[in-house]
């Protein structure tokens, strides 16, 4: 096989293309011709250096460009003209204000006792409105009084009860009770003196008012609470 | 994507949007056809946007027992680069090799790239200089077999001739190409040497 014929077949042989007689007629004479298998490392190198080329991206504005060349200005569908429409809307500043409106609505409606499951003709007419929601603040302020009443009596309870307990002088200076021989049941533990002392209260605490009323404290009950507070 | 015949039928029926997507679909690899051809980015786009406006005036005479979408494609852009080099060539001042590869060693660099970027931009560079200095004729073949990944087939019938014809066109080209190469690297190797301290 001469060169003129090597080069000739060197893509095909390169590409895996030739037939196995021709190939060993290459190959056979590519181990005798240095010259010849330095062109077919040149031809590899290329076919490998264009292989590996990356390729290119065109400029963003290209298809843009293309398009306002064939289909001129692009008309805007049905949905974007929308959007266009809509889009001032879409400010954070307009939603903001859309969705406080929508709250305040809310509490309006729900102040005004409406209920939009089952609205009535009766429902739409502003004086219902002012009227249910009249009745509605005076409502809630009755309960906030009542709930603070409440409150009220509890603390000054539970404050009297500590007094009771822990801040009687004279009770607390009182010689301490000495253990019954060999013990008792009922016997309270020396740990606790004020408790010891205060024991027979804590049994007539059992009678709403008895131990208060021992103590000239002014016995209030919670039904007397609310008789004086309605 | 969608299916390609179903596009093509949108774009023939007048969709604007139908022939935006065949644009998006196969602007970057006619691009890159006609940047292979030419050589320079701002003409490889300018050439695109013709073979679009070509492809767009004629995509009604398109048959798909033809071959395939991308094969009738190629055939027009290969068409009308053959077209633009004939234009191009009376008015291009034809330079030396030794003056385009002076050129792209002083090109200066836009930003400070890594190493292996900016050997693989001179890759690209010296390959593309290599290129332009192949007749059309194997410069096309090498092009749609080694860069575009075409078959002998597909090549055949973009190029409108035998496959007997495209082989030894590939074969030329690529035996051309490896010496151009040899002989840039022969150049460029003194001069480098030359630089160093």
């Amino acid at each position: 096989m001469t060169h003129l014929e090597v080069e000739n077949l060197t893509s095909e042989y390169l590409e895996g293309q030739l037939e196995p007689g021709l190939k060993r007629e290459v190959e056979a004479h590519l181990n005798v011709c240095p010259s010849c298998v330095e062109m077919l490392e040149d031809v590899r190198r290329v076919m490998e250096m264009c292989h590996a080329a990356p390729q290119l991206e065109p400029a963003p504005w290209l298809v843009p460009k293309i398009m306002l060349a064939t289909v001129g200005e692009r008309k805007p569908g049905w949905l974007e003209r929308w959007l266009g429409v809509l889009r001032p809307a879409l400010q954070a500043r307009v939603a903001y204000t859309i969705a406080m409106a929508v709250f305040s609505l809310s509490i309006i409606i729900n102040a005004a006792g409406i209920n939009l499951r089952h609205l009535t003709v009766e429902d739409l007419n502003p004086r219902t409105w002012i009227f249910r929601g009249n009745r509605a603040g005076h409502l809630f302020l009755a309960r906030a009084e009542k709930f603070y009443y409440d409150l009220r009596v509890v603390i000054e309870i539970e404050s009297r009860l500590r007094q009771l307990r822990y801040h009687t002088p004279e009770e607390q200076e009182s010689p301490k009770q000495e253990p019954a021989p060999g013990g008792s049941t009922n016997s309270v533990p020396p740990a606790f003196p004020a408790l010891a002392t205060n024991q027979h209260r804590f049994a007539d605490l059992a009678q709403p008012g008895a131990a208060l009323r021992s103590e000239n404290v002014a016995p209030l009950t919670l039904e007397e609470v609310r008789s004086q507070n309605p | 994507m969608e299916q390609e015949p179903e596009l093509l039928n949108r774009c023939l029926a007048g969709e604007d949007s139908a022939w935006e997507a065949l644009l998006k679909a196969y602007t970057r690899k006619i691009y890159n056809l006609c940047y292979r051809f030419t050589g320079r980015a701002e003409e490889a786009e300018d050439v695109t946007q013709e073979v679009f406006i070509k492809v767009f005036q004629t995509l009604k005479t398109y048959q798909a027992t033809q071959g395939s979408f991308a094969t009738w494609l190629n055939r027009v852009a290969r068409n009308h680069l053959v077209d633009h080099y004939r234009r191009a060539r009376k008015d291009r001042v034809t330079s030396s090799l030794e003056d385009e590869l002076a050129e792209a060693e002083q090109k200066p660099s836009p930003h400070m790239e890594p190493t292996g970027q900016v050997e693989s931009r001179e890759r690209r560079e010296v390959l593309q200089l290599a290129l332009d200095k192949l007749s059309p004729d194997l410069r096309e073949a090498v092009i749609l077999r080694d860069l575009h990944d075409l078959d002998y087939e597909e090549i055949a019938q973009v190029l409108s001739v035998p496959q007997g014809t495209v082989k030894s066109r590939i074969n030329r080209g690529r035996l051309e190409l490896g010496r151009v190469l040899k002989r840039m690297e022969g150049m460029r190797g003194p001069a480098k040497a030359g630089n160093e301290p």
